[in-house]
């Protein structure tokens, strides 16, 4: 017997072959031709191109002078900071609060991760009714136990923000929390001890030990929030489809779906499409610069 | 040894990667999507009786949870057994995903042998194409297709005028109406003299009493009020007119009727949260007796009926006020908007063509056109047989058709679908006053002009 196989390269570049073949077929050749579809005009899905635009830059143009556009940028930068402060926020806090006690910390911990192992289509259902504006559990409870007169619309103008950003906050809150309890039991016991010796106890230890020692973990938490907020999609378009109110809550995923398969613009979607990959490329490497790991 | 394996491993990989690549439906027989469409009057081949079973590609919209999915069912297996033939059902539920893939299916040669599907403008690009056959070519071979049916009733083709598809049943619009809110509020049950006028003071009580005097999902579903409200400045002869442009008098006839939408908005007769319930919300208003009026479809007596079995009686299906032009409250909107198509693969294709022409046959007979909806429109000669078991609100939409004075097709079906799909998605601008209607139809016409 012997190892050959490990020491020459080309079986193993063989067996890369399939994964490259196939993220090529499903990755590469389609965002391609989503390049060369943004310039094109398809009035149908499933249908073919009628040639190119006239000019063909028209939706490059379209795209900036579309208020909408900058409606789902808007909301979708929004969603960004939401994600920071508050997937990542309440996940810090959570994991610092389930650090600090002796038990139940495995109890915590599936309870907040719960969230994420539902469907967010099932979530947007569930939100959907407890937002709902007749019968909805929120407003019940409200004219029940606050003596409310009139039922709120939680899907208009005045509430609309917090009721899309609130359940997509609930579903990855656990998430992040499961991550940064991780990198809290990483930390050695020793340094606490040994700053409990030099007097550093309660928020000073979570200032100047837990905080420094976590800063790995929290880049990698908001890389990875910054990111994902920019693919939310399925949570939003279940309760926010076309973006009610008044074209108020759209983002860039639900407003390229929509032209796509609502309102039938393949070419415009297309041009949406590249937008949201040279943005997510661009925030994503800002965001691996700002938040780069340090070596301690 | 490890060698072997190792290679082994690779090729069963990349079969396991290339096994979904695999069509799923039998390769086409008909020219690429690429050649030019057959000509109709080049000489077919002529049936093949080989006595052989058929196997048939069926794709019709009586998927899912459609109303008629079992009738559909029992239909063609009804043909199966009468003839031996196989169908190979491949129906969906009807939406954009569904007329998208249909499309898909012509354009890569890869259509069924028939297919039920809408007649009007979503089927332009497959008629164009010369991808399925009219009725007066099949008529050439079989002069009994279709010949139970009014010939005046089968749609024309938007695209070429001619005659493609056999339809089952059509649907109407009508004003359903919680009679019980109708009580509390004091107010008369509506008839075929309803006017605006007694509609907005009707509204105006039943606002008064505490309900929500019309459900309706502006966000989602404007589309009867849409059509009914233009309908009200015209009449069943110039329902269908198109605008020119944002001014002349087509475009002012639907200014006016989307102004009466504003009037209903601003007066607050419509639910409060109308610009972000779903349709569905604003359905089970008036299901739950918490709204009086709901401008719905023939399609929406199953959801009564499911739905509300225990109080249905509560229930009836009236006119829509009428106001001002031409129209009496008793004209009503209706149509057939679908019907069976024999795709050209299957027509030139000798085994199939006679077992496609039966099948169409089998599947619009008066029988099974009565069973898919007593009360639907349909183009039968002898019309439908209501069961003997029907509901009241069934028994009522009879009672509504059988006093209608005039019937017209939705002009809105005249937009391309994907402009249709903008224009009602902006319609709430409209409403609220921050979009002209000049505009809008202006945007709409010129996004027909670009197709």
């Amino acid at each position: 017997m012997n190892s050959t196989i490990y020491k020459k390269k080309g079986p193993l570049v063989f067996f890369l072959i399939p994964a490259l073949l196939f993220m090529a077929v499903f990755l590469f050749y389609p965002f391609i031709m989503n390049i060369a579809n943004s310039f094109q005009r398809i009035t149908q899905l499933g249908s073919s191109a009628q040639g190119m635009n006239d000019p063909w830059y028209a939706n490059y143009q379209k795209l900036f002078n579309d208020p909408i556009m900058g409606t789902a940028l808007k909301n979708t930068m929004l969603l960004m900071l939401a994600t920071i402060v508050f997937e990542v926020g309440f996940a810090l806090i959570l994991g610092l609060l389930v650090d600090n006690i002796k038990v139940g910390t495995q109890f915590f911990r599936t309870v907040y991760f719960f969230p994420i192992v539902i469907s967010a289509t099932a979530l947007g259902l569930l939100f959907n009714l407890i937002f709902l504006y007749n019968g909805g559990m929120l407003n019940q409870m409200l004219v029940k136990f606050l003596g409310l007169s009139d039922y709120i619309d939680w899907k208009d103008s005045n509430h609309f923000l917090f009721t899309m950003l609130a359940p997509i906050m609930w579903q990855y809150v656990g998430f992040y929390f499961v991550i940064i309890v991780t990198g809290l039991n990483n930390i050695s016991g020793e340094i606490y001890e040994a700053a409990a010796i030099d007097g550093a106890q309660g928020l000073k230890r979570t200032r100047y030990i837990t905080l420094p020692l976590l800063r790995n973990v929290l880049s990698t938490c908001l890389i990875l929030a910054i990111t994902g907020a920019l693919k939310v999609f399925d949570l939003p378009w279940i309760m926010f489809s076309t973006g009610i109110p008044l074209d108020e809550s759209w983002l860039t995923g639900t407003y390229m779906y929509a032209q796509a398969f609502v309102f039938k613009d393949v070419d415009y979607s297309s041009t949406i499409a590249v937008v949201i990959v040279v943005l997510g490329v661009v925030i994503s490497q800002i965001a691996n610069r700002v938040f780069k790991e340090v070596d301690y | 040894m490890k060698k072997t394996l190792a290679l082994a491993l690779v090729v069963l990989m990349m079969f396991g990667v290339l096994a979904g690549c695999q069509p799923s439906t039998p390769a086409p027989s008909s020219p690429s999507p690429d050649a030019p469409p057959v000509q109709s009057d080049e000489p077919a081949p002529p049936p093949v009786d080989t006595n052989e079973p058929v196997e048939l590609v069926v794709v019709t919209t009586y998927g899912g949870d459609d109303g008629n999915r079992q009738n559909y069912e029992a239909a063609y297996q009804a043909y199966e057994v009468a003839t031996g033939n196989k169908v190979l059902d491949a129906s969906d539920t009807s939406n954009e995903v569904f007329k998208a893939k249909v499309l898909t299916d012509f354009e890569t040669g890869s259509e069924p042998d028939v297919l039920f599907y809408f007649s009007g403008v979503d089927s332009n690009p497959f008629v164009e194409a010369g991808k399925v056959v009219s009725i007066d070519e099949i008529r050439a071979e079989y002069p009994e297709y279709a010949s139970n049916m009014k010939d005046s009733m089968l749609a024309n083709s938007p695209a070429d005028g001619k005659k493609y598809s056999v339809p089952v049943n059509g649907y109407w619009e009508g004003m359903f109406t919680n009679v019980k809110v109708l009580e509390a509020a004091g107010v008369a049950i509506p008839g075929a003299d309803y006017t605006w006028d007694q509609f907005l003071a009707d509204c105006q009580k039943i606002k008064d009493a505490g309900f929500t005097p019309v459900g309706v999902s502006l966000q989602e579903v404007p589309h009867y009020w849409f059509e009914f409200t233009i309908f009200n400045h015209g009449n069943v002869d110039n329902h269908l007119d198109m605008p020119e442009n944002g001014t002349d008098a087509v475009a002012q006839k639907w200014a006016e009727g989307l102004a009466d939408i504003k009037e209903l908005y601003d007066l607050g007769y419509l639910p409060v949260n109308t610009l972000t319930a779903t349709d569905g919300d604003t359905v089970q208003l008036v299901g739950d007796g918490e709204a009086a009026f709901l401008i719905d479809g023939s399609w929406k007596i199953g959801w009564f009926e499911q739905n509300c079995a225990d109080h249905l009686e509560d229930f009836i299906v009236t006119y829509v006020p009428s106001k001002g032009g031409d129209r009496k409250a008793s004209d009503v909107v209706s149509g057939l908007s679908s019907g069976y198509f024999i795709t050209r693969k299957a027509w030139d294709d000798p085994a199939k063509r006679d077992a496609a022409v039966k099948f169409v046959m089998a599947m619009t007979t008066d029988d099974v056109v009565s069973a898919f909806g007593a009360t639907s429109v349909t183009a039968l000669k002898n019309g439908t047989t209501p069961p003997a078991d029907a509901s009241s609100l069934t028994l009522s939409a009879l009672e509504m058709l059988k006093g209608t004075t005039g019937a017209v097709a939705a002009v809105q079906d005249n937009i391309p679908p994907e402009i249709r799909g903008v224009m009602f998605n902006d319609l709430k601008n409209v409403i609220t006053g921050s979009k002209t209607a000049a505009t809008l139809i202006d945007e709409t016409l010129a996004a027909m002009n670009n197709q």
